[in-house]
């Protein structure tokens, strides 16, 4: 009796132990959650205040209001122009890129079209940090006469989207056994049926994966916005940059407009959760 | 069997030809146009603020370069963010990662808000950093003062500048190695555990000996991506600092647009981008031999 009393002491002691490290875990998740969650709260709960409440000290963590007033405003200082923009640039680069990406990506993941060169060619574009185009695509664009059009963006874009989405597509493709598709060809299907029929569709789920994202860094992208347009073309991020620099500082507004900008990403974030690890690892982490 | 495998080789190689070219070709002509334009103006003499027209240099604006004090200013600036990052957000990255890798309620929503910074629009990101570091009116130093400290212009303090662009990468990147160290535990098998459990090994010792082991390639994933992600960043940076105070935080990226933009050098920084892209090449060659290549086999 005395050894299962003693056991069952310790026993208890142990679960309790593991009780109080569970706790402690817990409220330091918490913490962290709560660290890397508040930029993303300022952003929300400046977008409902007053111009006053962002100069008073100490700051205003909670408004009781939710007018939409700085939203109102923020599309008329150039927000919707920005949004309408941003949107068309965004809409059809994905659309360009996917349709291109996806015979490429096919290509390469199922034939091994151009061997590990041409993999290596389109992996290597990923890597390559997207100011040193900025020089060389102005000159050609200046020359085409089309700095401050639509198309001056989609095609700069298309330098960073395209690798992007054949090599996870590419991957995609990696993951069915050839197999699948002797099935059809033995149906008499062509080769290309047989990529319509059988793989497509299971790939499904990698296009769209690899469109969202195609989407948000077209939709997040500065670099090339800020100096292919001017006045004609003025994506989101542009028309924030200016105001964030320009005279009197409209946060109430800026706050409201980035709260409408980073939508698709947060999007992304929450309902592809998923896919996102594989997509910024550009495929080498598999969800 | 047979009649597939020949019927299936027939079209194979033509087939693959024709449904990879067209998309391979536009890919190429976006590449190769900007690129023959940097090699050739990287060899001349060639700024638009002279009248004079552009006069070959040969290797001229490459040595000018590694010359450039500037050059180096901006790329130690960037490899101090990339070592610090790294290091920082390993840390943090593995705490967050042990502490989402259990069971509890609300797993799905803690890790969906530290996902957040990931995916924010740059742009919007500067800003928002820009009202949190702000020094009358922040939430930063209201906490700071509220703790005891006294406060500081953050953004503006030539001594503070880049440790508050290095606090910005590691808000919106912790999520990111975190998301990749947890992928490696979770990989973990559960009898690992169960076998050093048996052995009687505390836990420090199983951290140590299988744990970080087991994760040793997410490390070197994530410093890959954190050395391609710190060559590319521009868009906090330009937002929050401008390169300033002075040149304390110019990183390469910023470097390059402003030796463009501001001087209109058009040889010299067709060889400073090209010495990124050799760089960044070089690290690609790495990249794939250690990370593609075991996905491979």
């Amino acid at each position: 009796m005395g050894m299962n009393d003693k056991k069952l002491k310790e026993f208890r002691q142990r679960e309790k132990r593991k009780k109080l490290n569970n706790l402690f875990q817990n409220l330091l998740l918490t913490f962290f959650v709560l660290l890397f969650g508040f930029p993303i709260y300022w952003i929300f709960i400046g977008a409902f205040k007053e111009k006053g409440e962002f100069f008073s000290y100490p700051p205003i963590f909670w408004v009781s209001h939710f007018k939409f007033d700085n939203f109102i405003r923020a599309l008329s200082m150039g927000g919707s122009k920005g949004t309408v923009d941003s949107l068309i640039v965004a809409c059809i680069g994905t659309v360009l890129v996917v349709i291109l990406a996806l015979f490429a990506g096919y290509g390469l993941g199922r034939f091994k079209f151009g061997g590990p060169n041409l993999s290596f060619f389109v992996l290597s574009l990923l890597f390559a940090p997207p100011i040193i185009a900025v020089l060389p695509l102005f000159f050609i664009f200046k020359y085409l006469r089309i700095v401050d059009t639509y198309l001056a963006l989609i095609w700069s874009y298309l330098l960073i989207n395209l690798p992007f989405a054949i090599w996870l597509i590419k991957g995609f493709i990696e993951d069915l056994p050839e197999e699948i598709e002797s099935a059809a060809l033995v149906d008499g299907h062509s080769r290309f049926g047989a990529f319509r029929k059988v793989t497509f569709p299971l790939i499904i789920p990698g296009v769209v994966v690899s469109a969202l994202f195609v989407f948000v860094f077209a939709w997040n992208e500065f670099l090339f916005a800020l100096m292919f347009t001017r006045s004609n073309v003025r994506t989101l991020p542009v028309v924030l940059s200016e105001l964030i620099g320009g005279h009197g500082i409209q946060w109430g507004e800026l706050s409201a407009l980035s709260l409408i900008a980073i939508i698709p990403g947060v999007i992304l974030v929450v309902f592809f959760q998923k896919y996102l690890v594989r997509g910024l690892t550009f495929g080498a982490i598999k969800g | 069997m047979k009649e597939i495998s020949t019927n299936a080789l027939m079209g194979r190689n033509s087939f693959a030809k024709r449904i990879t070219l067209p998309s391979i070709i536009i890919l190429l002509v976006t590449v190769v146009g900007p690129l023959g334009f940097l090699l050739y103006a990287s060899f001349f003499d060639w700024s638009l603020t002279v009248p004079a027209p552009p006069r070959f240099a040969w290797f001229y604006n490459f040595i000018l370069v590694f010359k450039d004090t500037r050059f180096w200013n901006a790329f130690k600036n960037t490899s101090v963010l990339m070592i610090a990052g790294i290091i920082a957000q390993s840390i943090l990255g593995l705490i967050i990662a042990f502490l989402l890798n259990r069971q509890f309620r609300f797993k799905k929503l803690a890790i969906t808000i530290l996902a957040l910074p990931i995916m924010v629009t740059p742009v919007v990101l500067g800003f928002n950093w820009r009202i949190i570091f702000h020094e009358h009116y922040g939430p930063l130093n209201y906490i700071i003062r509220l703790l005891g400290g006294a406060g500081s212009s953050w953004i503006a303090d030539p001594k503070l500048a880049l440790f508050s662009i290095f606090l910005v990468d590691t808000w919106q990147w912790t999520p990111f190695v975190t998301l990749i160290l947890l992928a490696g535990l979770q990989s973990i098998p559960h009898q690992v555990y169960e076998a050093t459990d048996v052995d009687g090994a505390t836990g420090w010792q199983t951290f140590w000996r299988i744990t970080l082991p087991l994760l040793r390639p997410m490390f070197v994933l994530v410093i890959l991506f954190r050395i391609i992600w710190i060559f590319k960043i521009f868009d906090p940076v330009y937002i929050l600092t401008g390169g300033g105070p002075g040149i304390t935080t110019e990183t390469l990226s910023l470097y390059t647009y402003i030796s463009w933009v501001k001087y209109w050098k058009v040889g010299y920084t067709s060889a400073l981008a090209l010495v990124q892209l050799v760089i960044m090449n070089i690290i690609a060659m790495v990249f794939v031999r250690k990370v593609m290549q075991r996905r491979r086999a």
